[in-house]
């Protein structure tokens, strides 16, 4: 029973991924799922669903309809809503009952766009995926689906980037994607697409256009290894957290840009000297460009990335470590002077005279519990932040 | 080439994995690269292929590996270098069997065994009916792009193969593989070829090949083997033979 859970939670889902990915971009986005307690894709997930309209649905799958393989129904009410609703898009994802009756997401999805003529996209998450393949999904199917030859850059001279892999699930709605985009324009560049927060549709459809692409979590890496394929953009996996972590991310975004050829900037870094040993908690980007950001700063002996997502783990250090189960946790935070991770895991934070927990919310991980404790991180405000927890101290 | 992917389907017990089996040893034969895919718990599809000695299931594989196991694990060589696999299945009344096609193909593709062994000729060969989603996985787009049913002269064959055809004609708005046709697998019943030509008209298709029936077939699953391994003289095996080429010129056609 290693891999039980007993204190701690689990992260989100797949099918949350799907909704957060898709959820800004005009689409007609529906669940095949029962109705019922299914609130998490769009309120316990969703910070936007609060102050901005999205149309996320629920199929209302019902004990027959699942016996019977009733699809028609299914496509009927989509095709009917679809008419009404004039969606950009169409996107229908799957949850644990139709994984179980085998229903084919992509035959649906031709059965839909055949009778209304609305592009579909059919994705067959299944709700005992992490929620980083949801995204990672919709994000390659939407590529595939409306990505277009490149068009000419802009004029403005400065080189074009897309950030890929922005959700609120990993980036919350604190100001995060906001203080990264100013971040690109203060180093001269120009956002061409943010996949995707506070793009649309159209910008995300004129990707091929940009000369660099930014992985900033583990759910861009497919797409951004799918652009490269189609256009041959490099791209750099990182987030630019803190003044000195920014400063190499740039470097290091700049060679990408000039070599062309892609890299993770936070891959060559390792604790050097004497001074605390630290443990991050999280996707393995976010986390491990903390770690980076946090080394280069100086005062650790040594940090370790920890990251509950095995499928991500190439992402990670050499130093770094994929979880397993509770005991593999509890036991490094036994290890650890400070842990930056989501205040759950406290759960299993023994207090001591130099030991420290510092909480660092996870949207995916705590919902909307922890969220005005949600840091900004991006370039300086991580200093500030990491004041207010050395005081703390 | 274009693979050809092609999925036999017909009512339990109508003897489908033996025609498979020997259909793909006579592909063999003909020097194609063949892979032959059980999709039935039972796991039995290529055992005559492999002188009666089960290969392990992708299930099985699944069950007590995780994810931890190689395509070699999965594929064996059987007669004339077949590339064998069985999907396999739950315990016998618990779980989901047609779930289990559905999981067993997609490890399949997700190892990338197409890529690998890069068959000429794939042959899914599907338990009884189509009774739910999991066993119209090999009809799904990216799989089988034609179906075979096997059929008798008997009433519930017939029945089976017309409720199949029906299936395959729902399926077509949906992209899946179409109908190449009905093989006879004849038990001497009366008025045997009169009844599946009727079916034949019934569900708009036709009859592609006749296979009489045979006490070598028995005799050859006696001695562990299919009837193209046993008997490659018979009269039998040149109308196993007859048939692997009406098969390919059907879905050379288009």
């Amino acid at each position: 029973m290693n891999q039980a859970t007993r204190l701690l939670s689990t992260y989100t889902a797949d099918v949350s991924g799907v909704c957060s990915a898709l959820y800004e971009l005009g689409g007609l986005t529906v669940m095949h799922d029962a109705s019922g307690c299914n609130s998490t894709y769009n309120t316990h997930d969703e910070p936007r669903w609060y102050d901005r309209p999205s149309m996320v649905y629920i199929s209302a799958l019902k004990e027959i309809d699942a016996i019977m393989g009733a699809d028609d129904k299914l496509i009927g009410d989509i095709v009917a809503a679809a008419r009404q609703l004039q969606p950009r898009f169409i996107a229908i994802a799957g949850s644990p009952i139709p994984m179980l009756i085998g229903t084919d997401f992509t035959a649906v999805a031709l059965e839909i766009e055949n009778q209304c003529g609305i592009p579909t996209l059919g994705l067959a998450t299944n709700g005992m995926h992490e929620y980083l393949s949801g995204i990672s999904m919709a994000f390659t199917a939407l590529a595939r689906r409306f990505c277009r030859p490149a068009q000419p850059a802009s004029g403005s001279g400065r080189p074009l980037v897309n950030i890929l892999g922005a959700t609120p699930l990993d980036f919350s709605v604190t100001g995060n994607i906001e203080a990264l985009h100013e971040a690109f324009r203060q180093r001269g560049y120009e956002i061409n697409s943010c996949w995707a927060m506070n793009s649309d549709l159209d910008q995300l459809a004129n990707a091929g256009a940009a000369q660099v692409n930014a992985v900033i979590s583990s759910a861009g890496l497919a797409l951004a290894q799918w652009l490269q394929e189609q256009y041959g953009t490099p791209y750099l996996v990182g987030v630019p957290w803190g003044r000195l972590g920014a400063a190499a991310y740039f470097d290091a975004l700049r060679q990408a840009l000039h070599d062309g050829s892609s890299a993770c900037f936070y891959s060559g870094l390792s604790g050097q000297g004497s001074g605390k040993q630290g443990l991050i908690i999280g996707e393995a980007v976010t986390a491990a460009s903390l770690k980076a950001a946090l080394l280069l700063q100086g005062g650790w002996s040594r940090i370790q990335t920890a990251c509950p997502f095995r499928d991500y783990a190439s992402l990670l250090g050499p130093d770094d470590i994929a979880l397993e189960d509770e005991k593999q946790i509890r036991q490094l935070m036994e290890e650890a002077d400070v842990i930056i991770a989501d205040p759950i895991y406290r759960r299993f934070f023994k207090n001591g005279k130099q030991r420290q927990f510092v909480d660092w919310p996870h949207e995916a991980y705590s919902g909307r519990i922890y969220r005005r404790q949600i840091p900004v991180c991006i370039e300086e405000h991580l200093d500030l932040w990491q004041k207010g927890w050395l005081k703390e101290k | 080439m274009e693979t050809i992917k092609i999925a036999v389907y017909g009512k339990g017990g109508i003897g489908k994995s033996t025609t498979t089996a020997n259909l793909a040893a006579a592909f063999a034969e003909q020097g194609l690269r063949v892979m032959q895919i059980g999709c039935d718990p039972k796991a039995d599809s290529t055992i005559y292929l492999h002188q009666g000695r089960p290969i392990p299931s992708v299930l099985d594989l699944i069950r007590s590996k995780g994810n931890d196991f190689t395509l070699d694990d999965m594929v064996t060589q059987g007669y004339n270098g077949v590339l064998c696999v069985e999907a396999g299945g739950p315990t016998p009344g618990q779980g989901c069997a047609g779930r289990g096609i559905i999981a067993a193909l997609d490890k399949l593709a997700e190892k990338g065994a197409y890529e690998r062994y890069d068959p000429q000729v794939i042959l899914y060969d599907v338990l009884g009916d189509v009774v739910c989603g999991g066993f119209a996985m090999p009809m799904r787009g990216g799989h089988a792009d034609w179906v075979f049913i096997v059929t008798s002269g008997e009433n519930m064959a017939i029945h089976a193969a017309a409720n199949i055809a029906t299936a395959v004609q729902n399926f077509q708005s949906r992209g899946y593989a179409k109908l190449g046709g009905l093989i006879v697998n004849r038990r001497n019943v009366a008025r045997e070829m009169e009844k599946v030509e009727e079916l034949a008209e019934d569900i708009h298709s036709r009859i592609v090949g006749v296979l009489p029936y045979s006490p070598l077939i028995q005799e050859a699953e006696e001695q562990k083997a299919t009837l193209m391994e046993a008997f490659p003289q018979s009269e039998m095996a040149d109308c196993c033979r007859r048939l692997a080429e009406q098969i390919l010129a059907v879905c050379r056609e288009g």
